[in-house]
């Protein structure tokens, strides 16, 4: 099953600034393919919503950018910034709050095996 | 794994700014992503152009410029939350000082004008124009911008053109006559034409194009017109050559007494000192006032009316003017300390007149500034008369 987008969108932001801080420093073919390797493929983040929120997160300083030249290519490589990093942790654990919440209300059992 | 070259890099980046990617930062994100899934996924020996075609469609749902926009939609989405949280509070913040400074000022205490100026500035300078950037933002049809725009415009003017009215600065006048022009002029044709074929605003339209005509109207007739300002400065300059008459009489009169040789010049001196203190003032004020250093009965036709300029701000500030009311002031002191008890006279008064030490007590209109000073003169003259004729009776002892 592959989610949603709608579901995805609300939770970008925070898989971004997850990654960054288990990664340290990735440019953003990285970061999709580290989303799809970890989720089996079920989360698959579109390059139309991962480089506006990339550009919010810099424009917000959350990140910090360098820019890489290989010949012609430049890649941009993506790092948290202090701010960014306390931004992360805060970020994460609302939405573990928020998962928490959802599964009381939606009255979701945890599957057992 | 296959190898991008050069030429098939700017072919890439042609691509994407023709399909509408301007944001440089923007381009190279995406360049840098296409290469590395053409590197990831195609043959060494692939078809580069075919595969191309192919990998860009993943990037949007109908064109490729929605990257893009989608990011110039967050970053103004951010902006918005700060512009419309600044607004709520610089909003109730001008509002809570112009109220309270009108407080103050009814019961005279001080501090009021400083929380009036902040109240009238800070809405019509941030919190108005915030409105109207977030308002126009809301609205879909360019006339509704408009409308928006040209409300706020006299709205924020007449704010400030009563802020420079109470501050004396320049150009309140024309500001005041402005907005409401705009109002009735410019805004309410659009806004009454617009909203009148409409059958559902109709009604609305009317009652608040009525509304702002009665308002616009009042407005109007508070207002004193030109006209009404040439009769008022023809009559303080009527007043003030009737004024100056009365003094020339007054001196004529006294020249019949001097002839007395009983009396020294010595004791007409702290008054005489005054009375040119006086007309060095005069002449001063008039010059600001109406340019001319003398007015004539001529003035009508020479244009040098007196009109409403500020005699306090120019006494206080122009150096010249400042200098000359600090030589008088040393005058007045100097002849009631003297003269008045030596010839056992009434003082000249001081309080509420140009010489008040107050400063905040000087008289605000020129005509009034210009008729202390005049009645100072009387005063004077009347007093040296008083002088003479005890002198005459061999009152005043000679040395």
């Amino acid at each position: 099953m592959i989610y949603s987008s709608e579901l995805i969108k609300g939770t970008l932001k925070t898989i971004v600034l997850k990654l960054l801080e288990d990664n340290n420093r990735m440019y953003g073919y990285e970061i999709t393919q580290k989303v799809k390797e970890l989720t089996f493929d079920k989360i698959q983040i579109t390059e139309g919503a991962l480089y506006p929120t990339l550009h919010v997160l810099e424009e917000d300083g959350l990140v910090t950018t360098e820019l890489e030249y290989n010949g012609k290519r430049v890649r941009k490589y993506y790092t948290l910034s202090p701010e960014g990093k306390s931004k992360t942790k805060e970020k994460v654990s609302e939405l573990a709050d928020f998962m928490n919440t959802m599964k009381f209300l939606l009255d979701i059992k945890t599957q057992s095996a | 794994m296959y190898r991008i070259n050069d030429r098939q890099i700017d072919y890439i980046l042609n691509d994407i700014s023709a399909r509408g990617v301007g944001m440089e930062g923007l381009q190279l994100n995406l360049l840098d992503h296409i290469c590395c899934i053409i590197e990831q996924e195609l043959e060494e020996n692939g078809d580069f152009e075919q595969f191309y075609r192919a990998v860009i469609p993943r990037f949007y749902k109908d064109r490729l410029s929605e990257i893009e926009e989608e990011t110039h939609l967050l970053l103004t989405n951010k902006n918005y939350y700060v512009m419309k949280k600044v607004m709520i509070y610089s909003g109730t913040f001008s509002a809570a000082a112009l109220s309270s400074g009108i407080f103050f000022k009814y019961m005279h205490w001080p501090g009021a004008s400083i929380q009036i100026v902040l109240g009238i500035g800070i809405a019509s300078l941030l919190f108005l124009p915030l409105l109207v950037a977030l308002k126009v933002k809301e609205q879909q049809k360019a006339k509704d911008k408009l409308l928006i725009v040209l409300g706020s415009l006299s709205a924020i003017m007449l704010a400030l053109a009563i802020l420079f009215k109470i501050q004396h600065w320049p150009g309140a006048n024309i500001m005041g006559v402005t907005s409401p022009a705009i109002l009735a002029l410019v805004f309410l044709p659009i806004y009454f034409f617009g909203g009148i074929r409409n059958p559902e605003t109709k009604v609305n339209t009317i009652v608040s194009s009525v509304l702002i005509i009665l308002g616009v109207g009042l407005f109007f007739t508070l207002t004193i017109t030109p006209a009404g300002i040439k009769v008022e400065s023809t009559k303080n300059t009527i007043s003030f050559l009737r004024s100056e008459q009365l003094l020339e009489n007054e001196g004529q009169q006294l020249v019949k007494y001097a002839k007395n040789e009983n009396v020294v010049k010595a004791e007409l001196e702290p008054g005489d000192q005054v009375y040119q203190a006086c007309e060095s003032l005069k002449s001063e004020m008039l010059q600001y006032a109406t340019g001319a250093k003398k007015i004539n009965e001529d003035f009508e036709v020479k244009g040098t009316l007196i009109g409403n300029a500020n005699a306090r701000d120019f006494l206080i500030n122009d150096d010249g003017a400042a200098a000359k009311l600090r030589v008088l002031s040393g005058a007045v002191f100097h002849y009631n300390s003297t003269a008045v008890p030596k010839h056992n006279l009434k003082p000249i008064p001081v309080k509420w007149t140009v010489v008040d030490p107050k400063q905040e007590n000087i008289q605000e209109r020129v005509v009034s500034a210009l008729n202390d000073i005049i009645q100072i003169q009387m005063l004077v003259l009347q007093n040296n008369r008083e002088i003479l004729s005890a002198g005459q009776k061999g009152l005043v002892s000679v040395q």
